[in-house]
């Protein structure tokens, strides 16, 4: 997969971007608040229609403008497409060779993207909620259907939440228990078969760029009790039985208890708590050891690369660890954009065809003489 | 400036469902140039649907008249009923000429995001329509997404009791996707392989 050309219009602050991105690296050189990250948000919202960061799909749109539009031409085994999305009035649309992309598969066909930014170094320390979104982000890159199933679930569990607040009769909960049960599992599933397959290289990664002691990735879901089977029925069974126990207590608090929106990601070294425990280096080596892990994760089951977005990760990260990022993003020969506030940091990703450019103000220019004496 | 005349039937056209300003003025200078038959002739085959069509009063479907030509038609089977959201879902289902059996519409799935709970839907119908013991088997016909499902597991709890086998269509229609828009093999196939609920 190679992104190929890339139009913005209207995105954040961004008026009017056309770049060819290299096929390898593309650094995007800036000072801050000039629009690195809405770049990188713009590829990464065209290639999952998640924002990055914004809670509102409206955020996105350039204040006093109508509409958002991203748009890109890969080249996805072998036959070219443009796809693009546009954001109006707080809604989305999908088009895959300018028609509405009426399935989401069509428009998910191939495209894959692991994003690291700076807000991800905080997921160590930050609260479940985070890690949520996080491990979701990695599951999604890897298993597009999640996007679907995954709104499945918060839809399956608003519905009973508006039903506990409506003191709706047993037997409307009941079928809404069901619901949440079936959607949840198949959340847990995915999140399951994902950390079954990156934990281990999540846990090697870490080993090779620090000397942390033995770090663990597991995941706890609350309130389901330990013995149940772990298929996809059995946690069904197993989610089911404990919303219809905690059924008196989520109608006085109106709302659902128990469910994988309840659940955490539990990252720990020599098994105690990285949340209470790790120094913020040790932190941030865990989440880089992941994002490292994501990439493999993510070729090993596609047979490519995806495509690899650092938002200026590497003025937060100390210098043998961007060292080492730096050499397993060339390694990879991954299609990657970086943006950062300093050439120079980068430089080891950069090579002879890699796209140099400026932003300022929102305009993003070419511009060859970034490119660090270094490696010219 | 456009004829006030012209402008009133493309504000009308633009209401329907899937139709934008641009196709409805197409459609509208399309009527407006065509011989003055059609035109009559849309405008009577617009009231008599209006006047003629109602709902059938035992399965909701439409009918001209008292009972529609599912309910009526003695070739079909008694014993088992499949039960549907919409009227466009019985109609995709029956153009598979799979189903011998006969219909309940229900005119929506229960919602409680917007508002539609059991009562607003045909259920306590088709539980009238239960109580003289014919029926075998109910097939819930239901779209495979998340207010489809919980509304097959809210029939199923009802019927079960009452000694109905009931069944659900298979997967293998697209998640997510309508029955409406399934095609014709998936959603045969779909049929005969549907499952106990
Ligand atoms: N919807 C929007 N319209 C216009 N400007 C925006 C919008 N959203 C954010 N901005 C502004 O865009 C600028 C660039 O932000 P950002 O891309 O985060 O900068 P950087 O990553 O280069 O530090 C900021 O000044 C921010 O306030
Ligand atoms: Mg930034
Ligand atoms: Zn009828």
């Amino acid at each position: 997969m190679l992104l190929e050309q890339l139009q913005i219009a209207d995105f954040r602050n961004l008026h009017a971007v056309n770049v060819r991105p290299s096929p390898h690296a593309t650094v995007v050189v800036g000072a801050n608040g000039q629009g690195k990250t809405s770049l990188l948000e713009a590829v990464y919202f065209l290639c999952t229609l998640r924002p990055l960061r914004a809670n509102r799909l409206s955020e996105l749109v350039r204040f006093g403008t109508e509409q958002a539009t991203v748009a890109g031409r890969f080249t996805l085994g072998g036959a070219e497409r443009e796809i693009s999305v546009q954001v109006a009035a707080g809604l989305r649309q999908a088009f895959v060779d300018g028609k509405k992309a009426a399935k989401l598969e069509d428009y998910f066909g191939g495209v894959s993207v692991v994003a690291f930014t700076p807000d991800d170094l905080a997921v160590v320390k930050g609260g479940p909620e985070v890690r949520r979104a996080f491990l979701d982000r990695a599951v999604f890159n890897r298993f597009p259907a999640y996007l679907r199933e995954h709104r499945a679930y918060q839809r399956a569990l608003k519905s009973r939440n508006r039903l506990l607040k409506e003191h709706a009769p047993a037997s409307y909960v009941e079928a809404y228990d069901e619901a949440v049960a079936r959607t949840g599992a198949r959340v847990l599933v995915r999140r399951r078969e994902l950390l079954d397959e990156l934990g281990p290289r999540a846990v090697s990664a870490v080993r090779a760029i620090s000397q942390l002691p033995d770090v663990g990735v597991g995941y706890t879901a609350l309130h389901l009790g330990a013995h149940h089977p772990q298929t996809e029925e059995g946690l069904e069974q197993a989610l089911l039985h404990a919303l219809v126990e905690r059924l008196d207590r989520d109608r006085d608090r109106g709302f659902t208890s128990v469910g994988p929106h309840a659940d955490d990601l539990q990252l720990t070294l020599g098994g105690r708590s990285a949340r209470a425990y790790a120094s913020q280096g040790q932190g941030r080596a865990l989440v880089l050891g992941w994002k490292i892990a994501e990439i493999e994760n993510v070729r090993a089951a596609f047979g490519r690369p995806p495509l690899l977005l650092l938002d200026d990760v590497s003025s937060e990260l100390d210098p043998e660890r961007n060292a080492f990022l730096m050499h397993t993003v060339a390694e990879s020969r991954a299609q990657v954009l970086l943006t950062t506030t300093d050439a120079s940091l980068v430089a080891r990703a950069a090579g002879p065809d890699t796209l140099w450019l400026r932003v300022e103000a929102g305009e993003i220019s070419e511009d060859a003489r970034l490119r660090p004496a270094r490696t010219a | 400036m456009t004829p006030d005349p012209l402008n009133r039937l493309v504000a009308q056209l633009s209401k329907l469902p899937g139709i934008g300003e641009k196709t409805a003025q197409r459609l509208a200078f399309h009527i407006l140039r065509a011989p003055d038959d059609y035109a009559t002739e849309l405008v009577a085959a617009l009231q008599e649907v209006k006047s003629k069509v109602r709902l059938c009063t035992r399965c909701f479907s439409l009918t001209e008249g008292q009972l529609c030509g599912f309910c009526t038609d003695p070739r079909r089977d008694d014993r088992v009923l499949c039960v549907v959201e919409g009227i466009a879902d019985l109609m995709a289902l029956e153009k598979t000429r799979e189903f011998k059996g006969r219909y309940h519409v229900l005119h929506g799935v229960l919602s409680p995001l917007e508002g539609i709970g059991p009562e607003q839907l045909r259920i306590q119908e088709l539980l009238v329509r239960l109580e003289d013991g014919k029926v075998e088997e109910v097939i819930v016909a239901t779209n495979p997404d998340v207010e489809g499902e919980a509304t097959a597991l809210y029939l199923m709890r009802l019927l079960k009791p009452m000694g109905i086998r009931v069944t659900r269509l298979a997967q293998g229609l697209p998640m997510g996707g309508d029955l409406e828009f399934a095609d014709q093999a998936t959603l045969a196939r779909a049929l005969s392989g549907r499952r106990e609920l």
